[in-house]
């Protein structure tokens, strides 16, 4: 029972930091205030899950929530083109709300809130991924391909370029470059990312209702980009590993579920107001959070 | 290949910041633009650049018309430019700076993140030497020296492909020894056929530079012509006195 | 005909909450320049420190609710001094604010399911509320005093923003902070009753809305929600805009469900900031300072 557990921690970790890798990539490269990351997260595990009801083979359900995810990423780029500073970061948390909104009503496909029970575990040409330790080993390849993929582009060329759009987007602009171009892509791939976490999540919790991809998810990632720093990479693997584990430990108190749940959030909470206030680099940050 | 501004205007809600300003600006020459504070100069800067839209007149650059061209896009057609306040990428190195400016295809998403594309260090070399900026490659922007972020502002425009260079006030805030380095740096440009267009107000600066000086005074031209006719123009010191 | 009065008069219920919460909201932004998401949860507090002192310790309503407004204006400034200012003091980017004051509204929100728990609770003043019929429309004594409260409360503040030394103080500082101080005016101090006020129309609002429907501990965020909404349309720096956009919110939310199943009113919501926020985010009256640097 304690390895199944620790294998649930694990993949939870795998899944989270793949995550929130890519809203650093959004957010802490390219400078893109979105507060509304969690809607691709949700999007890539409904996509996921309503396709392989619908009998879809879980390969391609898998890349259409990344793509789905993506599109929509361009989506909320292109809408918020014109805005600056928290206009830009209501509007997109305001995107997430109209999506919450959408699955929450959108009844016949979604089942409104009563969620999707019953997501099957994947099955890749006839290998299914059943218990933890198989699921923990599969999420953690794909994590790797992902995260090192994430990688890859951030050292590019590209990704300096990401950098300076962040620093100075008009600066750049009279280098030559193109940044609208730029942060579209940018989000399009951080998009993408999300969606394929949503779907590994989806298949494994097996359940899932409109509450899950909540704002709460929101403070979780930007506590993780934020703890970890900023446009670091390893910060937000470092980030990720803390935060999963942190609300865990609290189980060990022996509390009540009806404590449990607001506590958790309240922790996740203070956390995220105790970085901003006192160390809004986090561990090993190097820029600022604009 | 000259840069034709055509009666061009902008206003800022009541404000005229310019007011059918002509300008023609001839290759391989320097041309200075003086004038007292918020006579437009810098906002002519924006308006050619298309920072800031014009509302009225024409703009033409190597024979074509850049006026309803996207600020990048103006950029990529070979006009590099500084502002007056320095603007470097501040959590970027020296080495960054250089190789954003020198590359052209940095932008394809796949191309970069398949191949390694290796920095053409000797070419980011060359561009720090010209403005004789030595110190390491690694360096941040932000570990820089006023002096020195002004010398990183002018090797990033330097050495991003251009055929027209417009400085908007260079030497602003410098100390004299290095006002007569950039002065140094920019004859030398001169010398290789570079075309420049220059924001000053250091008069002397201008004097001995430029072969072709326009003055400005509330958005209009009110003089043209060389340094030394300038200098003794009646309409020029009123302008400059009258403030 | 007697559908489309009651859906106005409904609208106009609806209105006059959102109204109270983004006239407090907007009151603090114009002062301060940064949203207050929190602003949700002084509602939520509001609602439930009427519930403690009326319904659980049994105090007189009128004390209990005159004590409600002075606690929820003091926690509102409470917030001010032990979070914004601290990080304004640090130079924080309005971001980082933003995001502190969801960060906030999530753990005041937790807070008062831990004390009270997360069932629905109801404050009981007027046990059954019978509609009186009016041409057709059923609208119930308690949701007229609402909408006349809140209209006076409405012109009450208009006046005083207009006329009084401090709500002068108020607006000289929401149209130029810089010079404002120049002139002698203690920004902490006029951002201190900015906070304290707003909070206060955010306890009314609470305590209105715990009487005509009930009250639970994530009611904060659904309010802000449609408070900022409210306030965009009419334009965010401006707080009579804030009120008319707000009456237009709830009139259109409830207009809207006439077409659309009654679930869809908060994807309206939801829909009205997004176009508002795309295509028009200074609002119908609002000032374009800030927007688009």
């Amino acid at each position: 029972m304690i390895e199944n557990y620790i294998l649930h921690i694990l993949i939870l970790m795998s899944i989270y930091s793949i995550f929130a890798v890519s809203y650093n990539v959004a957010l802490g490269y390219a400078g893109l205030l979105n507060l509304g990351h969690v809607a691709f997260f949700g999007l890539g595990a409904y996509t996921s899950a309503l396709l392989t009801k619908a009998g879809v083979p879980f390969v391609v359900a898998f890349i259409c929530a990344g793509v789905i995810a993506a599109v929509f990423g361009y989506l909320l780029v292109y809408l918020t083109r014109e805005l600056k500073g928290d206009y830009l970061v209501l509007a997109t948390l305001g995107f997430s709300f109209v999506f919450t909104s959408l699955m929450l009503n959108w009844r016949w496909l979604t089942r409104g809130p009563l969620g999707l029970p019953g997501i099957a575990k994947p099955n890749i040409f006839g290998l299914v991924i059943k218990g933890n330790l198989m699921y923990f080993i599969f999420v953690l390849i794909i994590a790797a391909i992902c995260l090192y993929i994430m990688w890859r582009i951030v050292s590019s060329p590209f990704g300096r370029l990401l950098e300076a759009t962040r620093d100075d987007e008009l600066g750049l602009r009279v280098l030559g470059k193109n940044t609208f171009n730029l942060k579209a892509k940018a989000m399009t791939v951080s998009a993408f990312f999300a969606g394929l976490a949503g779907s590994l999540f989806a298949h494994y919790i097996s359940y899932i209702d409109p509450g899950t991809f909540y704002i709460m998810e929101i403070i979780l990632i930007l506590s993780i980009v934020i703890i970890g720093g900023v446009a670091s990479f390893k910060g937000s693997i470092v980030g990720t590993i803390i935060l999963i584990l942190l609300p865990e430990l609290l189980r060990f108190l022996s509390i009540s579920s009806s404590i449990l749940g607001p506590l958790r959030q309240m922790l996740y909470a203070v956390v995220l107001l105790g970085l901003l206030m006192y160390r809004p680099r986090g561990i090993f940050g190097r820029v600022d959070l604009e | 290949m000259t840069l034709g501004i055509k009666a061009v205007s902008k206003n800022f809600g009541g404000i005229h910041a310019l007011q059918k300003a002509s300008l023609d600006i001839k290759k391989g020459s320097i041309t200075a633009i003086i004038g007292p504070n918020g006579s437009g100069k810098s906002t002519l800067f924006h308006v050619i650049s298309n920072i800031i839209k014009k509302d009225g007149g024409k703009i033409e650059f190597e024979g074509k018309d850049i006026s309803e061209l996207a600020d990048f896009s103006i950029a990529r057609t070979g006009v590099a430019r500084t502002f007056q306040e320095v603007r470097l990428f501040k959590n970027l190195t020296i080495k960054d700076h250089l190789a954003i400016a020198i590359s052209v295809d940095d932008e394809c998403l796949l191309k970069n993140a398949i191949s390694k594309p290796d920095i053409d260090e000797a070419k980011i070399k060359e561009a720090l030497r010209l403005v004789n900026l030595d110190k390491p490659l690694n360096t941040y922007a932000t570990d820089l020296s006023y002096g020195q972020r002004k010398l990183l502002d002018l090797a990033v425009a330097l050495a991003k492909p251009h055929s027209l260079l417009m400085l908007d006030e260079p030497v602003a805030g410098v100390n004299p020894r290095l006002r007569k380095e950039i002065k140094a740096i920019l004859r030398t440009l001169k010398k290789k056929g570079e075309t420049i267009l220059l924001i000053e107000h250091d008069m002397n600066f201008v004097m001995d530079l430029a072969d072709d000086v326009y003055v400005l005074d509330e958005g209009r031209v009110i003089a043209q012509g060389k340094p030394k006719v300038i200098q003794k123009n009646k309409k020029v010191l009123d302008a400059y006195l009258g403030e | 005909m007697a559908a489309l009065l009651q859906f106005t008069i409904n609208g106009l219920i609806a209105g006059s909450i959102y109204a109270l919460v983004a006239s407090g909201f907007s009151l603090i932004y114009s002062t301060n320049r940064f949203m207050h998401l929190a602003h949700g949860a002084t509602v939520a507090v509001g609602g439930y420190i009427l519930f403690t002192l009326f319904s659980l310790l049994g105090w007189p309503f009128f004390a209990s609710a005159f004590l409600t407004l002075i606690f929820t204006g003091i926690f509102g400034v409470g917030l001010f001094r032990f979070v914004y200012l601290p990080l304004q003091n640090k130079k924080a980017s309005n971001v980082v604010l933003l995001i502190a004051s969801i960060a906030l509204l999530i753990l005041v929100a937790n807070s008062i399911q831990l004390i009270f728990g997360a069932t629905v609770k109801s404050i009981g003043l007027i046990t059954v509320s019978k509609g009186l019929n009016f041409y057709g429309a059923a609208i119930t004594p308690l949701q007229i005093i609402i909408i006349g409260v809140s209209i006076v409360i409405f012109v009450a503040l208009y006046v005083f923003m207009k006329k009084t030394k401090l709500g002068r103080n108020m607006r000289a500082v929401a149209d130029n902070k810089e010079l404002a101080s120049v002139v002698g005016i203690n920004q902490i101090r006029v951002a201190d009753w900015s906070f304290f006020l707003g909070s206060v129309l955010a306890g009314i609002g609470g305590i209105l809305i715990g009487l005509e429907q009930n009250i639970f501990p994530d009611m904060g965020t659904m309010l802000i929600i449609r408070g900022f909404t409210g306030a965009v349309v009419g334009g965010i720096t401006s707080v009579p805009g804030a009120v008319v956009g707000s009456y237009l919110l709830g009139l259109i939310e409830n207009y809207g469900i006439w077409f659309l199943p009654s679930g869809y009113k908060d994807a309206i919501a939801f829909l009205v900031l997004l176009i508002f926020l795309v295509f028009k985010p200074t609002g119908l009256f609002g000032l374009s300072k800030g927007v688009k640097q």
